[in-house]
């Protein structure tokens, strides 16, 4: 279009450089899993395949299998409530909407960390001391993903055009089949997107599940980190790579029947 | 791990005048500031140029170039601080760049330390920076700065009086949440930190966690919440404030 000049390429330099900061650490991390040696060592020496062997043992496979079941979970539960919410917050106005609003979409700027030592202290106080472990983390983490979701879906309500339930409705058709066959499809990007930040921000979660965790029931990450005290062999890079796989296959599925992109960085303003 | 939970003593003041009161948790507060201002600012500083490139770049690869912007996103900050511990520990990678090059007679003491844990953040929490001046730019009317180039202005002019102006909310936004995220940061000062290098986020889990001091991990954890709030405010008032001039 324009701007092929000077100014241009010395941002695209700049840009370069960037992304080679940005890519480097997560590439040498790759290197370092096929080391042949017990040292995390960058470039590696010799070539070996025994840390992602050692991934496959039970002491990995459980932690993984966990955060699995804790995102999914996590993630299907706050979209569920995440999509109730975003109707009521767009559709509806009802007194004290601002103070809900501040409190769903809260937890997105507010330290995830005092959520966890909340929870932690408020579940011992109310004498459920016992579900810190997997339930624990199940609330912290729906808490967590809540904006993920509320925000996902509503950004689908607000793009959607008036006109459709309009129409749906003047043909005829009673709310709740206006709501099944027109408003449900037409948002249905924004609650698998939901669905999938969701997952993602709970599977990639070390602030809240670091104080909800218990021994035996951990996610990926909390393991990773209590192993970190021992010293840094290579198969933390290969289980680190694993832990980044599984997302990113979620996203790349996902990008094939959803815009992502509007959801991201969209001003939110595009249409509504 | 206690199970049978803490008693609940009478509320007082103790708890936050020991925090105060002492000079190393002083200083581990501080540093804690001081990580988040940095980060804050260091995000910003590299996240503007990427968020520029991809919004009005014209490439076919776009999309992808996006992509692996963000795709640190979908990594735990374990994930993206493990390289930096690689990169910097004592037989790391630039250890033995330096040496090699001659610019270091023996290997740098690089870990633990306050700049490796900014770094490390940083580079964490680029992509919400991104993420925040791109969706800035893109509400912006790309017809301003034709305007501004027409008129004669040079593109940094145009730059400066222009783009940056209107953009100055993503920039807020993404300070405030880089910063916001690393006073928080656990796994990062973990890792690439040690105990001289303690923030609020490591104190916390130490308290909490290993000393089972609840009391005065909760007040650590109630001083945090309140700086994060403190600059929402102050995010806030400024983003009001330039509205208001704007109208």
């Amino acid at each position: 279009m324009r701007q092929r000049d000077a100014s241009w390429t010395a941002l695209q330099v700049v840009v370069g450089l960037i992304f080679a900061f940005i890519l480097g650490p997560i590439l040498i991390t790759a290197a370092v899993s096929f080391n042949g040696t017990v040292r995390s060592v960058f470039p590696p020496e010799g070539f070996s395949l025994q840390w992602w062997a050692e991934t496959l043992s039970w002491r990995w496979l459980e932690p993984l299998l966990f955060s699995l079941k804790l995102a999914t979970l996590a993630g299907l539960i706050s979209t569920v409530a995440g999509t109730l919410l975003a109707f009521a917050l767009v559709r509806r106005r009802f007194i004290g909407k601002a103070a809900v609003e501040m409190l769903v979409l809260g937890p997105l700027i507010l330290p995830t960390l005092v959520t966890g030592i909340g929870l932690l202290q408020f579940l011992h106080a109310i004498g459920l001391g016992t579900w810190v472990g997997f339930w624990g983390l199940v609330i912290g983490h729906v808490i967590i993903c809540l904006p993920f979701s509320i925000r996902t879906v509503a950004i689908s309500l607000k793009t959607m055009p008036a006109a459709f339930e309009l129409a749906s409705a003047s043909l005829g058709a009673s709310p709740w089949t206006t709501l099944r066959r027109v408003t449900l499809p037409v948002i249905s990007g924004g609650v698998f997107a939901g669905i999938a930040f969701s997952f993602v921000h709970s599977f990639t979660d070390v602030n809240l599940s670091l104080f909800l965790a218990s021994p035996g029931e951990r996610p990926v990450t909390v393991a990773i980190l209590a192993f970190l005290e021992f010293g840094f062999a290579p198969t933390l890079a290969a289980i680190s790579m694993i832990s980044l796989f599984i997302p990113l296959l979620l996203m790349i599925v996902l990008q094939r029947f959803v815009p992502i992109g509007d959801f991201l960085y969209s001003d939110g303003r595009s249409g509504g | 791990m206690v199970s049978d939970g803490m008693p609940l003593d009478a509320p007082s003041w103790e708890n936050y005048q020991i925090l105060l009161g002492s000079s190393l948790y002083r200083t581990i507060i501080l540093r804690s500031f001081v990580v988040g201002i940095s980060v804050g600012l260091l995000v910003v500083a590299l996240a503007y140029p990427v968020a520029y490139f991809l919004v009005r770049t014209t490439s076919r690869w776009k999309g992808l170039l996006i992509a692996v912007t963000l795709s640190p996103l979908l990594a735990s900050v374990i994930v993206r601080t493990y390289g930096w511990y690689v990169i910097l520990n004592h037989d790391g990678a630039l250890n033995g760049l330096l040496v090699a090059v001659g610019l270091a007679d023996q290997p740098l003491r690089l870990l633990p330390s306050t700049p490796a844990i900014i770094v490390g953040l940083a580079h964490a929490l680029l992509p919400y920076g991104v993420l925040s001046i791109m969706s800035s730019l893109n509400g912006m009317n790309p017809s301003m700065e034709r305007a501004a180039l027409s008129l004669g202005a040079t593109r940094l002019r145009t730059f400066v009086r222009v783009t940056l102006p209107l953009t100055l909310p993503g920039v807020l936004g993404g300070f405030i949440l880089a910063f916001s995220l690393a006073i928080s940061a656990y796994a990062t000062p973990a890792i690439l930190g040690g105990p001289s290098t303690e923030t609020m986020a490591t104190m916390i889990r130490n308290l909490m966690i290993a000393l089972l001091d609840w009391g005065l991990g909760s007040a650590m954890g109630v001083i945090l919440l309140f700086s994060t709030l403190l600059l929402l405010l102050a995010g806030a008032l400024v983003g009001g404030r330039r509205g208001a001039a704007a109208a």
